[in-house]
């Protein structure tokens, strides 16, 4: 027998037996803890988004009955409660008629792509990108969906346009996924003038990804001064199993202008990653996504940051020789017919929004918000609806605990995002542009730099600020779209506004 | 047991090959697919358009499913297996593997993460396979509490 087993050691046998025994009680009770989370994790077939997360007030005192929260139980019943506004009732002028109307078939079928593969993808009137549509501010769109196959179900969100809360085309929240067969019309008045995409927001990481989608440009009620020779739109997608298109092009896509004219390139990001594009003339940014910034210098050789899903507008002056917009992989020539320009490497220098142009009045008054939210975003192993991963959190809570932000009409909205979960996000708030005070506690010293998309990195903390005054039930959630499946998604909920629309896999929604 | 302690450490040292493995080979493929002009929207759902990125789907499942669930099992069988040290190991590997998939994750933005990520799983390795050896040896079993009486 070898020494270990010799009598005086009868002791240390006995304190490895009493270890190994707290060892076992130790994982009987982990087991425990980590069985009560799953099923503490799953939630009911279906819920409305207004029971969906934890109240968040950010400061301000509840009001009594006034939300569709129903209180401080953070239920997860799938009843809405019936008191307030329904969202349905919350829509463009409905007696006015149409100024711009446009029908829309939405379709699943094989798609040629670029490089002659075919692939499984979906179309809008047989096109992927679908329709351009073209409205002036002020004038009032109707977009009529007929979706003729599209098995799960689809809608159409306005990405930017800060739309009557029934027409924001989320599943399950403003309205049901419009079934194969079924229809849906959308009506807004496209007040704000700018750059802006539409999408499928019904299984979006797939139907977006897939070609369920194109753009919208809302051109001022007065031409811009001087006037655009040339006032393009530029896609950027990348379909599955493909490289990046433009205007679902691979390569180069060529517009012709006469050199001297002054261009206007539309670049929208409609991935589910950040990109950059840049130009091989001086050019200036005059809008991200669809405001305009205030006096913005002439630049040259800076990349430009373009965010999953939102967009940055070039304007420059023709040079003789032509000029090229590029992003990784595609480019678009402006220029006299045969013009050559040349392809230039990725800057490395980026144009920072923070500093750029000139400041303006913001209107609104950020320093004493009505309500202060946080969304700090980080990445726990844990339960989402029962299924196992690494998902991502909101202050530090995942799936049906995320917080909800709650604010009244009228309200300054100060909200803080950090983000320390390891990979960057493009956080898109629906229905509201939101204003950027600062990043990192460094203040926004250029042009107010209002956004509807942004790309928060990892280690960095953005503070924004916006007005709630479009009263509804809308998303806020990353615009990488396959990170909204994995918890990266919550509501700005209004005091007073209901929906009937439930969420749930028994419901037929999935808005992700 | 003690066998199945064996089996579960290699399989550990075999998966952390397998690690190095498919990541180089993605690596190797994501480099030839860049160079001859390819994009990627990396955060789109399903695989970028080259085959090896087959890789860095076998690299995320193994690394965030499989080799934790190993290691996990590992220390059961651990505690149940009467090697002396043997639960001891099997917590440090259990330690490494989630140090592991923390750099992982976090490497994607400060890439000096991602360094560190290659380090240490050579000390998985290592460990791993110290601790299938170690059990391994005619010695290593702990006494049952029978032959301390007899002795």
């Amino acid at each position: 027998m070898p020494a270990a087993a010799r009598a005086p050691d009868g002791r240390r046998a006995r304190l490895r037996r009493a270890l190994r025994a707290l060892g076992l009680v130790a994982a009987g009770v982990l087991l425990v803890v980590v069985l009560a989370a799953w099923a503490a994790s799953i939630r009911p077939g279906t819920y409305s988004s207004m029971a969906m997360g934890v109240p968040d007030l950010g400061g301000a005192a509840a009001v009594v009955g006034g939300h569709g929260h129903g209180g401080a139980e953070p239920s997860t019943e799938g009843a809405p409660t019936t008191a307030g506004t329904p969202i349905t009732e919350l829509v463009a002028d409905p007696a006015r008629p149409a100024d711009v109307r446009v029908e829309l078939v939405a379709r699943a079928e094989r798609i040629v792509l670029p490089g002659g593969e075919a692939v499984d993808g979906f179309t809008l009137n047989g096109s992927t990108p679908g329709p351009e549509i073209r409205a002036r501010q002020g004038e009032l769109v109707e977009v009529a969906l007929r979706n003729e196959s599209v098995a799960a179900g689809t809608t159409l969100h306005w990405h930017g346009v800060d739309v009557p809360a029934a027409m924001d085309g989320v599943a399950g929240v403003t309205q049901d996924a419009v079934p194969p067969g079924g229809s849906s019309t959308y009506r807004f008045v496209a007040e704000d003038a700018g750059s802006y995409w539409y999408h499928a927001h019904q299984v979006s990481h797939a139907q977006v990804a897939g070609g369920l989608f194109g753009a919208l440009v809302v051109e001022p009620a007065e031409a811009a001064e001087p006037p655009h020779a040339l006032d393009v739109v530029a896609l950027l997608h990348t379909y599955p199993g493909t490289s990046r298109t433009l205007d679902g092009v691979s390569g180069e896509v060529r517009h012709v202008a006469a050199a001297g004219s002054l261009v206007r390139v539309r670049i929208a990001n409609t991935d589910s990653s950040p990109t950059v594009a840049w130009a091989s003339a001086p050019f200036r940014l005059i809008a991200i996504d669809g405001t305009d910034l205030h006096e913005p210098g002439q630049v040259e050789g800076l990349r430009v940051a373009v965010t999953a899903g939102g967009r940055a507008d070039l304007e420059l002056r023709v040079p003789p020789g032509g000029a090229r917009v590029q992003a990784p992989g595609v480019s678009l020539v402006v220029g006299p017919a045969g013009a050559s320009p040349p392809e230039l490497a990725a800057p490395a220098e980026a144009l920072d929004p923070l500093d750029y142009g000139e400041p303006a009045p913001l209107g609104l008054d950020a320093a004493d918000p009505d309500r202060d939210f946080a969304y700090d975003i980080g990445r726990m192993p844990g339960f989402l609806d029962g299924r196992p991963g690494i998902w991502w959190t909101i202050n530090g809570r995942m799936g049906g605990d995320v917080p909800a932000y709650v604010v009244a009409e009228g309200d300054v909205v100060r909200m803080r995002i950090a983000n320390g979960s390891g990979e960057v996000h493009p956080m898109h708030l629906h229905g509201h542009h939101a204003v950027v005070l600062s990043r990192d506690g460094v203040p926004a010293s250029g042009s107010p730099w209002w956004v509807d998309s942004l790309d928060v990195g990892h280690g960095e903390t953005y503070e924004i600020a916006f007005v709630a005054d479009n009263p509804g039930v809308w998303m806020d959630h990353c615009h990488t779209l396959p990170h909204a499946v994995e918890g990266l998604q919550t509501h700005l909920v209004y005091e007073g506004v209901t929906t009937p629309y439930l969420l749930g896999r028994d419901s037929g929604n999935e808005p992700e | 047991m003690r066998i199945a302690y064996r089996v579960l450490a290699y399989l550990i040292c075999a998966l952390v090959m397998l690690q190095a493995a498919s990541h180089a080979w993605a690596s190797a493929g994501i480099a030839l697919f860049i160079g001859e002009g390819g994009t990627l929207d990396p955060s789109a759902e399903g695989p970028p358009p080259f085959p090896e990125a087959l890789g860095f789907m076998i690299h995320g499942m193994n690394g965030m499913y499989a080799i934790p669930l190993v290691a996990l099992v590992l220390l059961v069988v651990a505690f149940l297996a009467r090697i002396p040290g043997g639960v001891v190991r099997a917590v440090a590997i259990l330690a490494l593997v989630a140090l592991q998939v923390t750099l992982g994750l976090l490497g994607h933005e400060m890439t000096a993460l991602a360094f560190l990520h290659g380090v240490n799983a050579l000390a998985i390795f290592g460990v791993a396979l110290w601790a299938a050896l170690r059990a391994g040896r005619t010695d290593a079993v702990e006494p049952r509490r029978s032959a301390v009486g007899v002795a």
